[in-house]
């Protein structure tokens, strides 16, 4: 016992690992023969091909039972996000803060906007949603009747949020105390939002804070409506252009032209109360113009 | 020892280097191992050689007044009272901090820190999105503070145990000062002081006897000797523990008085010095402690390895120097088993427990084990082998042997009790003898009983009154008329008495004594009943059975008798005991009874059962050499055929010299042999003969001996009781003493304690020990197993970024809560193989963990589980929309905050909210992949070699138990609600529990097949052929 006791100066303890690694008496490096080494590596190098394999398999039969149009599972999207552009953060908070006089500050959010509503083109959604959709009904497709074994997708115009589309006014009032917000609710595939029979959700802003610095808002389409033609979503390989259905409101600051505003998207199934799902059917945004 | 010395030694011990100043410290230590070595040598005292007329001189006292107050209260100041230190207990923070500094505390600790240096830099790079660092640097600290706690409670408990079996009765001391006696508390006492002892009492001091009257002292707590030893005013020895004018500290007096003159008090006496001799030997390091030492530079080398090689691979991808070093640092913190401490303690406090209930005491919880690796056991002999009592053993009449039942509770053969020779011999073993039982005792059996008198007496009370019945109305039959006690000239004893029957008038003389003296006196022998004439042939016959009982060990004495000459001895006759005015030659001799303090019945076996586990028991003892080789044969520690040089040479009629020493298997080696020897004789002495007794050592010598077993590469174990083994018990890498006999410097130096004081519970300790052993490799391996599935996630999400499979939360539930309870559990498995068979392990070779049993257990069955996790994880994600492929490169926009519309594989689009509970989800279907792996693993651990199905599956109730808990718990942790937001535990479809199921199988069929090579290949671990069969050899055998 004593000797494995005894305390061994650093040098020692150096030239030990140094015999370790190379042992020049019975040729062992790091303990064994380089010929062992071999063995002992081929064997790893094989168990690894086995297990690798194994995996591979394992993960190709998991592939193979996946539907590729419809998730398995949906257990995390029971309720649609809903989100506000344009998506100014400030840390963890949307605060959407510009300076009317200041062109580089309105711009960021006007190009935002710009940027955001690039696929809702209405060229662009006319050359490729041209199947023309009833409103006011599901637009429920059991068959892929689509070319191309695809289903349609309603189209959306940029043009249908008036004045908050950017056609006209492409700084999306900006420069004044009347800035636009676009709200869109997340898509999920299968989900209908329902409000009772022919109803569609629609979006309803409020002032949380800051009532006096708010005259007064407007919805584009009008009453911030999302039409049902929309839904159901059938998933990215069958409506490869699908767009989800926006809602503009346009919001006339007064005063400190400060708020603090909850937009949600209001339907029966759409659930918004949960506090650790601060997305869930709603979103909250700090409003400030500055000038 | 000063307080800066014992401070140091605590630093020594646990490995740390304070910032003493190197050269201080170099200094000190030699100058303790100086005072050491002077400790080690004889102690030197010379006040038994000089006259009384200079001791007067020298202590300024007077052997007829004693010392005046006035100086006796001078010199008390200047020496402090006369009393022995308590050994300095270590303080209680310091007995806590211990606690807190082993190996595997010290790496959790070094985890901890490097945990809050990452949340550091993390929060002062403003990224803080969690605090998982900060969680897991509390979880490590709450770790290494609970199970220090839990440990510092166990060992309080035992030390409570022990603490409650000081006696603490003040002791009185009668002191004659100026003139005066005196009845004072002994601790008053000072040099110089002139004491009276007398039967009965402890003596209060070291003392030069002045005058005596056959007073003996029992001096079995300082040398082990369990005979009386007179002591009277002569000078008889140059050493001070042989001459017959001291009287030691501690020992106590048997009978007779005698006055002395203190030469030493308190902790200067001789029994103060052993006690101060054994706290300054160093405490050793337990084997356990060793090996988590060994096992954590494993951990540790691994650690850094992965961690720098994952360092180097972020920074080759392209990350920032400063995120590669917090990979680096989680990495490293990654590798520390949490949950192996709370393991490790709890398997070890389970068998500390075990070990209570047979009658074990453990003191420190490492010591557990060590008892099970132990491959030397010094065994003191009086009170741990013996059971420190005078017995007779055989008797001599009949010209026959006849031996005697000595078990502890009369449960062996008696001889043949018909012959009328017998009748007389047991009548003058009777009556010759002034012992008499303590009043009140009629219900304690009799070798229990408590009694007055000379342990030789006691033995030959004990004996007829067993024998013959009840001896207080047999001595009443024969009134006793006339008694000549014993004394050392004369050597014999005698007594006159009435006979029983009333009409015969004579008076029977009987008389026993030293065997030669009392036949000196007789003329005739009784043989069955005749009286014939005592001729050469008969004294032959004599002298055979004398040397034979002798050579046994024994002590003899004998009787014999002579019925009085009426005419000359009529009733009524004036016996004039100091005149001796009747016969006392020509008598009868009736027979020989020989007396020894027997080996206890359970200890033959016990050495039995050690030496097939490969344990070497050597008998370290202050008797005299043959009594103690006597004693070794007796129990076994020399074996049956088993000879010493000495016996060889006489048996060849060859002088000593030309005896190969190889040739003698045991040999016999007393102190004054021990004394001319250097270190390397010794060494080589216990390296020739494997069975070894050493006689009349004295505590130094004990120490030596036990260093010596150590320098040989042996984990020894020492046991013992008294104040003299002290040093002995210290020094050992366990040391054992005894709880009922043991004295309180025995217990206080000892790390085991055995309540029962047998011998046989030491044999529980070896078995538990090495049960322990192999269950904590088990425990070990199946403990480290799942680092690889917590780690591998991790390593993953760095290089490749896909979302966190694994989080750190639930990391630290498998490690610290539904793991902990299967590896405890496989502390209740049972061996293997017949354990107490095998050879202690050698400390160099079988190491706790090995790199082969961590590579086994990190690279294939940590690999296996790895596996299992990323499938499970790979389902449950693509069940829910996310395909393997798009979680490649997924991290950055998966963790961003402000990104709520992140599209899946099918188009969907969820917030961060939505993916976090996801990314929840992954990990509790990570964890579940764990823990359904971990039930294979704990089955394949249950065994090493032999098939889970030789094992049987559900003998261990525990681990059954614990699995099906595990279960439980790992259900609750999923369904519970509120759980998510808490915990991050997800609710999660059952059918991904059963993913992970067919790679469970695979662990489980795969170590099998291990198994069966181990069994189908056993034999070296590296074989020297070369070929497929050293091939399969290097994959079996990674256990």
């Amino acid at each position: 016992m004593a000797t494995l006791k005894e305390k061994r100066t650093c040098g020692q303890r150096c030239q030990d690992f140094g015999h370790f690694v190379w042992n020049s008496d019975d040729g062992t490096f790091m303990g064994r023969t380089p010929e062992k080494w071999v063995y002992i590596s081929s064997y790893y190098v094989a168990f690894y091909v086995v297990m690798t394999g194994l995996f591979a398999l394992s993960i190709y039969v998991l592939m193979y039972t996946v539907d590729p149009y419809y998730p398995v599972y949906q257990d995390r999207l029971k309720s649609p996000g809903v989100m506000v552009w344009p998506d100014m953060y400030n840390d963890e908070v949307l605060e959407i803060t510009y300076n009317m006089s200041d062109k580089h500050s309105w711009m960021k959010m006007s190009s935002c906007l710009q940027h955001f509503l690039e696929p809702y083109n209405d060229t662009k959604q006319s050359h490729c949603n041209y199947y023309n959709c009833t409103s006011g009904k599901y637009f429920f497709q059991p068959k892929f009747d689509a070319p191309k074994h695809t289903k349609w997708s309603c189209p959306f115009y940029q043009s249908t949020l008036g004045n908050c589309s950017g056609i006209e006014d492409s700084t999306f009032g900006y420069t004044t105390a009347q800035p636009c917000v676009i709200i869109k609710m997340n898509r999920i595939i299968n989900f209908l939002p329902n409000n009772g029979t022919g109803m569609a959700p629609y979006v309803n802003c409020t002032v949380l804070e800051g009532q006096e610095n708010v005259r007064g808002h407007v919805y584009y389409p009008e009453n911030g409506t999302m039409d049902l033609s929309y839904f159901p979503y059938y998933g990215n390989l069958a409506q490869p252009t699908y767009v989800n259905p926006l809602v503009a409101v346009k919001f006339d600051l007064i005063n400190q032209r400060h708020a603090k505003i909850q937009c949600r998207v209001m339907a029966n199934n759409i659930a918004y109360q949960n506090i650790y799902e601060p997305y869930e059917g709603k979103v909250d945004f700090h409003l400030t113009a500055l000038s | 020892m000063s307080k800066s010395d014992s401070y140091e030694m605590f630093v020594e011990m646990d490995k740390m280097d304070g910032d003493m100043d190197v050269k201080i410290k170099k200094k000190k230590k030699i100058k303790k191992k100086e005072k050491l070595e002077s400790m080690k040598k004889e102690m030197d005292i010379d006040d038994h050689e000089i006259t009384i007329e200079e001791l007067e001189m020298r202590y300024s006292t007077s052997i007829n007044k004693g010392l005046s107050s006035n100086l006796a209260q001078q010199i008390l100041e200047r020496d402090g009272p006369n009393e022995l230190k308590p050994p300095k207990g270590t303080p209680e923070y310091v007995k806590f901090a211990r606690q807190l500094a082993g190996g595997l505390q010290c790496l959790m600790w070094v985890a901890a820190v490097i945990c809050l240096i990452a949340f550091g830099i993390l929060r002062a790079k403003g990224e803080l999105s969690s605090y998982d660092d900060l969680y897991l640097a509390i979880a490590l600290i709450a770790v290494v503070v609970v199970t220090g706690c839990f440990g510092y409670y166990q060992e309080f408990k035992s030390t409570n145990i022990i603490a409650s079996f000081k006696n603490l009765v003040p002791q009185q001391a009668m002191v004659i000062r100026d003139g005066q006696k005196n009845q004072i508390n002994a601790n008053m006492l000072v040099v110089g002081d002139l004491v009276e002892i007398k039967g009965g009492d402890r003596v209060p001091a070291d003392i030069r006897i002045i005058t005596s009257q056959g007073c003996k002292v029992d001096n079995s707590s300082l040398t082990g000797e369990s005979e009386p030893q007179t002591r009277s005013p002569e000078y008889t020895h140059e050493s001070p523990l042989e001459t017959r004018n001291i009287a030691f500290f501690s020992t106590t007096c048997l009978e007779g008085v005698a006055t002395g003159v203190i030469i030493n008090t308190g902790d200067r006496t001789i029994i103060g010095r052993i006690a101060s001799l054994a706290s300054g030997v160093g405490n050793e390091k337990t084997p356990i402690a060793i090996e988590i030492e060994h096992f954590v530079d494993i951990i540790a080398g691994l650690a850094i390895f992965f961690g720098f090689s994952f360092f180097v691979v972020a920074m080759f991808i392209g990350y920032a120097f400063l995120e590669a070093m917090i990979f680096f640092m989680a990495i490293v913190v990654a590798y520390v088993p949490e949950g192996l401490l709370a393991t490790v303690t709890v398997c070890l406090s389970l068998t500390a427990k075990r070990l209570a209930r047979k009658n074990c005491v453990v003191k420190n919880l490492e010591a557990v084990e060590t008892l099970g690796s132990t491959s030397v056991i010094c065994s003191d002999k009086t009170g741990t082998l013996t059971q420190n009592r005078m017995t007779v053993a055989h008797l001599w009449f009949d010209n026959m042997i006849h031996a005697a039942d000595t078990t502890e509770d009369q449960s062996g053969q008696s001889f043949d009790q018909s012959s009328e020779t017998w009748r007389s011999l047991g009548r003058v073993a009777c009556l010759c003898n002034r012992a008499i039982f303590k009043p009140n005792q009629e219900t304690v059996p009799v070798p229990k009983r408590q009694v007055v008198g000379d342990a030789s007496e006691t033995a030959l009370l004990k004996f007829t009154e067993l024998t013959i019945g009840n001896i207080v109305d047999y001595r009443a039959r024969f009134k006793k008329v006339c008694e000549v006690p014993f004394n050392s000239t004369n050597k014999f004893q005698l007594s006159i008495h009435e006979l029983e029957d009333p009409l015969d008038l004579r008076y029977l003389l009987v008389m026993k004594g030293a065997p030669e003296r009392i036949l000196e006196r007789c003329s005739t022998i009784l043989i069955k009943g005749q009286e014939l004439p005592l001729d050469e042939q008969w004294k032959e016959a004599f002298q055979t059975a004398y040397m034979d009982l002798g050579g046994l060990g024994e002590r003899v004495l004998g009787f014999c008798h002579l019925y009085l000459n009426e005419k000359e001895f009529p009733r009524g006759y004036a016996f004039d005991c100091d005149e001796m005015n009747f016969t006392t030659s020509g008598l009868c001799f009736a027979g020989l009874i020989s007396m020894i303090d027997p080996p206890r019945a359970t200890v033959p076996s016990a050495v039995m059962k050690c030496r097939t586990a490969g344990i070497r028991v050597v008998m370290v003892t202050g008797d005299h050499p043959i009594t103690a080789k006597a004693i070794a044969a007796n129990v076994g520690i020399i074996s049956e055929g088993s000879e010493t040089v000495e016996d060889i040479a006489t048996r060849l009629r060859i002088p000593v010299e030309q005896v190969k020493k190889s040739d003698a298997r045991a040999c016999v080696i007393n102190g004054g042999q021990l004394k001319d020897m250097t270190s390397d004789e010794l060494d080589e002495a216990l390296r020739c003969h494997p069975e070894m007794v050493f006689a009349r050592t004295s505590p130094q010598q004990k120490l030596i001996i036990v260093e010596s077993c150590q320098r040989l590469g042996s984990i020894v174990a020492v046991t013992g009781d008294g104040v003299n083994d002290s040093p002995a018990l210290k020094r050992a890498d366990i040391g054992i003493a005894m709880g009922i006999a043991g004295s309180d410097a025995a217990k206080n130096a000892a790390d085991m304690i055995l309540l029962d004081d047998n011998f046989a519970s030491i044999v529980t300790g070896v078995e538990q020990g090495r049960l322990i052993f192999d269950n904590l490799k088990k425990s070990i391996a199946y403990t480290l197993t799942k680092n690889i599935p917590e780690l591998t996630p991790y390593l993953v999400y760095i290089t490749v970024s896909v979302p966190l499979p694994l989080g750190c939360i639930t990391i630290l539930f498998i490690e610290l809560c539904t793991d902990i309870f299967p590896s405890v559990s496989l502390a209740y498995e049972r061996a293997e193989s017949d354990i107490m068979h095998l050879k202690p392990r050698n400390p160099r070779r079988d190491r706790l963990v090995n790199e082969a049993l961590a590579a086994y257990s990190y690279f294939q069955i940590g690999a296996i589980q790895s596996f299992a996790g990323f499938t499970d994880y790979l389902t449950a994600m693509a069940q829910e929309g996310w395909y393997p492929l798009l979680c490649v490169g997924l991290r950055p926009k998966w963790e961003d905050v402000r990104l709520q519309d992140l599209q899946d594989s099918y188009g969907q689009e969820w917030t961060y909210s939505q993916r976090l509970y996801q990314e929840y989800t992954c990990y509790t279907v990570f964890f579940i992949s764990i823990e359904i792996c971990q039930i294979a693993d704990v089955l394949i651990r249950k065994t090493r070699r032999l098939s889970v199905f030789q094992q049987g599956f559900f003998r261990n109730r525990v681990l059954v138990a614990a699995v099906v808990f595990q279960l439980c718990l790992g259900n609750l942790l999923c369904y519970c609600p509120g759980m998510p937001n808490i915990f991050n535990f997800m609710p999660i479809r059952v059918q991904w529990w059963f993913v992970p199921l067919p790679y469970g199988i695979l662990i489980f069929v795969y170590d099998e097949i291990r198994k069966l090579g181990v069994r189908r290949h056993p034999g070296s671990k590296y074989p020297s052929s070369v070929g497929l069969k050293s091939y399969l050899h290097i994959i079996f055998h990674l256990t």
